[in-house]
């Protein structure tokens, strides 16, 4: 029991963090169509930044948050600007697929000849005693990722539905050639939604950083399971990367204590294949009538 | 004479394959050399699947390592040679491209290649982990096989790869200009159309994978051979990338593309590893793209706006190489680079782009037409006679018919009964549900409620290409030609039925085969004739002018040998001497016995070809009867004209 209570609360908090990047995955995919296939690096580049601002320039963490999250929405934007609005202006899915790819290889590349190829400690903010709760151990950490996590994907929502740019970028959303027509300008809504998408990334990344070492090497593993996760519930439902986040880490924490840790990464990635084989869709998802 | 010109390039690349060994003794660059060879055969597998059914694969680096390992560990557990191995590499690889392909039939683009990395990514673990089969991490040392009991030297075992080379290349080239390859091209252009001509786009997604990842296997058991070393770290997600990177920019549907390919991704890294000599090659590309840049511009080919980025890449490049001490850490950034402005820049490929360059700078555009300039064999029956024999007799029973979307009821108990031999209209104002109708007997939807009998059997639950091939054939209201295929192929995808050979018998080129390709080439220039295209058949379809697409477009649907022919809006868009001519052809059709289910807004084409008429209006249908009749019908004119 004690151990049920241990594998949950641990997979509670990996999967919020996969939740977020696959709500990263929604915002781009809900205005241009795209995705991100950098999303992973632009996770670990938030983490590495804000490991240099905590360690050289002795940043506080939560000063440093805001400066990571203003950081990811540069990195966002240019990835949109180089990769991905040439790819939309010239109707290429490959074009956007593989320059997004060769962007998240540069920038992992990069972080290894600036940041080096070793895994390094990130300092917590809180402390790192566990707490008990349940029969679980619980890090103090973990229960900022969750909250953490939720705030941010609240706060993206409440920006959707409530204010005018918001609207702007549902109307893209919705048919982004009637929302050029309203005088919207789309490619900017684009820019801005990748910029939001990397921004949540980064924000992860340090949020995870902590509780995991920092690297270059970190993002691949988790923008992959991102996606596993945006597809598993469904790329337009909010509901659903929710569920479907917390379903692969509580799948994956289980795995690597009942099994091995060499196999967690496994059962999401076929949970993936299988979902795409059968509700493409996801399980939240709509299926959109192909019309003729 | 043709034929002589053809093969010289092959017989001296077999030449100087067989010679490379004799001339250069240094191992190093042998190596280099087959490792080549070994890649471009993954290439020409890898090209299946992006450049034919374009689809983006990053799990062929996994399906590599399959290959690689299947050889290893029948090897190491079993002590299987060579000649044993290779098949069983090959159907080991074909069997998990397979398996790769499953998920895939519902999926495309991003989704399908985050499929293929997630495959990857399992598969390269699953390495890792197993390691009572595949020792692990520790990796499989595997010796040179042996030939007679002696093992092969370097050199012969180069001549193996190159033999498997050459073979491997014919192949590839007779299946994709066989009706499969066809079949590839066509799912990409248009896959609905592609299953509305018989051919399944499930099925042939699947084969194309299987024979991709069957050529990955054979190159990653020969790579097994070549390093004579095997582990799991190799086969990882960059190496996909790699490949990827390789046949863009070698250049897609070419296999001297994949050649060259092959050869920029085995000689990069190594380029890459010495300072000196990158630095060289850098500065030499930039100056060979700012003078092509020059002379394009002089000849006002492009504007300064398009070579800008370019060009400000090539000259950075040049100018980090002399700025960085040490170039091997930053390999794969220049990958990245290299990826980016080959997407962009060069997304045909270097044989693409040389082509095209060369093209424009001699000024001389491509002449397609009068390579074969056949004769057309006027005694082919092109339309087969489904006779007259049963006229009149009900061929389409269409019974309380509901589609339903959501809310929506598209088609609300709709009724319709179409008699062998005639034209049947089917009319009404847009948003009506005439080409929901259309889908529906097409399998492209399935009814909520209902009966559809064609020919006295149901339709409903059966798929496209089964109904199609059950002899509904159709057209489409907004024209789904395969594009970046020829006239004549478009006609050819039609005639994927009249085919029974099988791979073998392609791959070997037997007689059935080169029977049934010159039945079905002589058959599909007959319908180009007879309906006007016949000088246009070599031209690529999207470069027709719209009226020519619509007639392409029966023609295609011809070729499948319907009974019954739908065809959706033929005359939308022609001018008035096209629609004549349109009129000629539906008559003529009609003649030689074929059913039409006509939907036309053009009200004079209805009226003056159509023997019975049936009128839709919001998914109900309001009349039914003669022409006439339905013209003077109260509701109809209320329906049209809202009064």
């Amino acid at each position: 029991m004690d151990m049920f209570a241990q594998i949950l609360s641990s997979g509670i908090a990996v999967g919020m963090i996969y939740a977020v990047i696959a709500f990263g995955f929604q915002l781009t995919f809900a205005t241009s169509g795209t995705l991100n296939f950098g999303q992973g690096e632009a996770l670990m580049l938030g983490a590495l930044v804000g490991l240099t601002c905590v360690d050289t320039f002795g940043m506080n963490y939560w000063v440093m948050i805001p400066v990571v999250c203003l950081f990811g929405m540069i990195q966002g934007s240019f990835v949109e600007l180089i990769g991905v609005r040439p790819a939309i202006k010239i109707k290429s899915e490959f074009g956007w697929i593989m320059s997004t790819i060769a962007l998240g290889i540069i920038f992992k590349n990069v972080a290894e000849n600036v940041w080096g190829r070793d895994a390094l400690p990130f300092p917590s903010p809180l402390p790192m005693e566990p707490m008990n709760f349940l029969g679980a151990n619980i890090l103090p950490m973990e229960i900022l990722v969750v909250f953490g996590a939720l705030a941010m994907m609240l706060l993206v929502e409440f920006f959707n539905r409530k204010t005018i740019y918001g609207k702007a970028v549902v109307a893209t959303a919705n048919d982004r050639d009637a929302a050029g027509l309203m005088g919207i300008n789309t490619s900017m809504v684009i820019t801005f939604s990748y910029a939001l998408s990397s921004l949540t990334a980064a924000f992860a990344g340090v949020l995870i950083a902590p509780l995991t070492l920092t690297g270059a090497t970190m993002g691949g593993a988790l923008g992959l399971k991102a996606f596993a996760v945006a597809i598993i519930g469904g790329l337009s439902s909010g509901m659903g990367i929710i569920v479907g986040g917390l379903i692969l880490g509580i799948v994956e924490t289980a795995t690597g204590f009942y099994i091995s840790t060499g196999y967690k990464d496994v059962p999401g990635l076929i949970l993936l294949l299988l979902v795409l084989a059968y509700k493409p869709s996801g399980l939240f998802g709509k299926s959109a009538i192909k019309k003729v | 004479m043709m034929k002589l010109k053809s093969l010289l390039p092959l017989l001296i690349a077999i030449v100087g394959l067989f010679c490379l060994p004799l001339f250069i003794h240094n191992p190093y660059y042998i190596h280099l050399a087959e490792t080549i060879l070994i890649y471009t055969i993954l290439l020409f597998g890898l090209d299946i699947v992006v450049g034919y059914i374009g689809q983006v694969s990053l799990g062929h680096a996994a399906l590599f390592g399959i290959g690689s390992y299947t050889a290893g560990v029948l090897y190491f557990h079993f002590g299987w040679t060579i000649w044993g191995t290779i098949p069983a590499s090959i159907i080991v690889t074909a069997f998990f491209g397979g398996i790769l392909a499953l998920p895939a039939l519902k999926v495309i683009g991003p989704y399908l290649a985050m499929v293929t990395l997630a495959f990857g990514t399992i598969a390269q673990i699953l390495i890792n982990e197993m390691t009572w089969l595949t020792e692990g991490p520790l990796g499989i040392k595997i010796p040179k096989p042996e030939l007679m009991g002696v093992p092969m030297t370097k050199a012969e075992y180069f001549w193996l790869v190159s033999a498997i080379l050459i073979i491997s290349m014919i192949i590839v080239d007779r299946f994709v200009k066989s009706q499969i390859g066809r079949a590839f091209e066509a799912l990409r252009d248009s896959p609905i159309a592609c299953d509305c001509m018989g051919v399944s786009v499930y099925r042939f997604k699947v084969i194309a994978f299987v024979i991709s990842a069957g050529f990955a296997g054979l190159a990653g058991c020969l790579y097994a051979y070549s390093e004579q070393y095997i582990s799991p770290n190799t086969y990882n997600n960059e190496l996909a990338v790699l490949f990827l990177l390789g046949i863009i920019m070698g250049g897609r549907k070419s296999r001297l593309g994949a050649v060259i390919g092959a050869a920029i991704i085995v000689l990069l890294p190594k380029l890459l590893d010495d300072i000196y000599l990158f630095r060289i090659v850098a500065s030499i590309i930039a100056i060979v793209v700012v003078a092509g840049a020059a002379m394009a511009l002089s000849k006002q080919l492009t504007t300064p706006r398009r070579v800008a980025i370019p060009l400000a890449g090539v000259v950075g490049l040049a100018a980090f190489s002399f700025w960085l001490n040490s170039i091997s850490d930053w390999r794969l950034s220049i990958f990245g680079f290299m990826i980016l402005l080959v997407v962009y820049y060069l997304q045909n490929g270097i044989v693409g782009f040389t082509k095209s360059f060369y093209q424009s700078m001699v000024g001389k555009a491509k002449t397609t037409r009068g390579e074969d300039a056949e004769v057309v064999d006027d005694s082919i029956s092109f339309i087969s006679a489904v006779g007259k024999q049963n006229t009149g007799a009900e061929l389409l029973k269409v019974d309380s018919l509901l589609m339903q979307f959501g809310g929506l009821k598209a088609l609300n108990n709709v009724d319709l009964s179409v008699k062998r031999g005639t034209i049947h209209g089917l009319i009404g104002p847009n948003g009506s549900g005439k080409s929901t109708m259309m889908n529906v007997l097409t399998g492209i939807y399935v009814p909520t409620a209902g009966t559809v009998l064609y020919a006295g059997e149901s339709v409903v639950g059966k798929t496209s290409s089964d109904i199609a091939l059950s002899g509904i054939a159709r057209t489409f209201q907004n024209v789904q030609l395969f594009g970046e295929m020829t006239a004549i192929q478009n006609i050819l995808v039609g005639l994927h039925h009249t085919f029974k050979s099988n791979m073998i018998e392609i791959a070997l080129h037997l007689p059935r085969y080169k029977k049934e390709e010159a039945e079905a080439h002589a058959r599909a220039l007959a319908l180009l004739k007879f309906v006007g295209l016949d000088d246009l058949a070599n031209e690529e379809a999207r470069n027709l002018p719209y009226g020519k697409q619509r007639l392409l477009e029966i023609a295609r649907a011809l070729a499948l040998d319907p009974e019954l022919l739908l065809l959706d809006e033929p005359a939308a868009g022609l001018t008035a001497p096209d629609i004549k001519e349109l009129l000629r052809i539906i008559r003529k059709i009609r003649d030689s016995g074929i059913t039409f289910i006509l939907i036309e807004h053009h009200m004079d084409v209805v009226m003056s070809v159509c023997d019975t008429v049936s009128v839709l209006d919001f998914g109900q249908k309001i009349a039914e009867g003669k022409p006439a009749e339905v013209q003077a019908n109260e509701k109809v004119i209320h329906a049209y004209l809202g009064t």
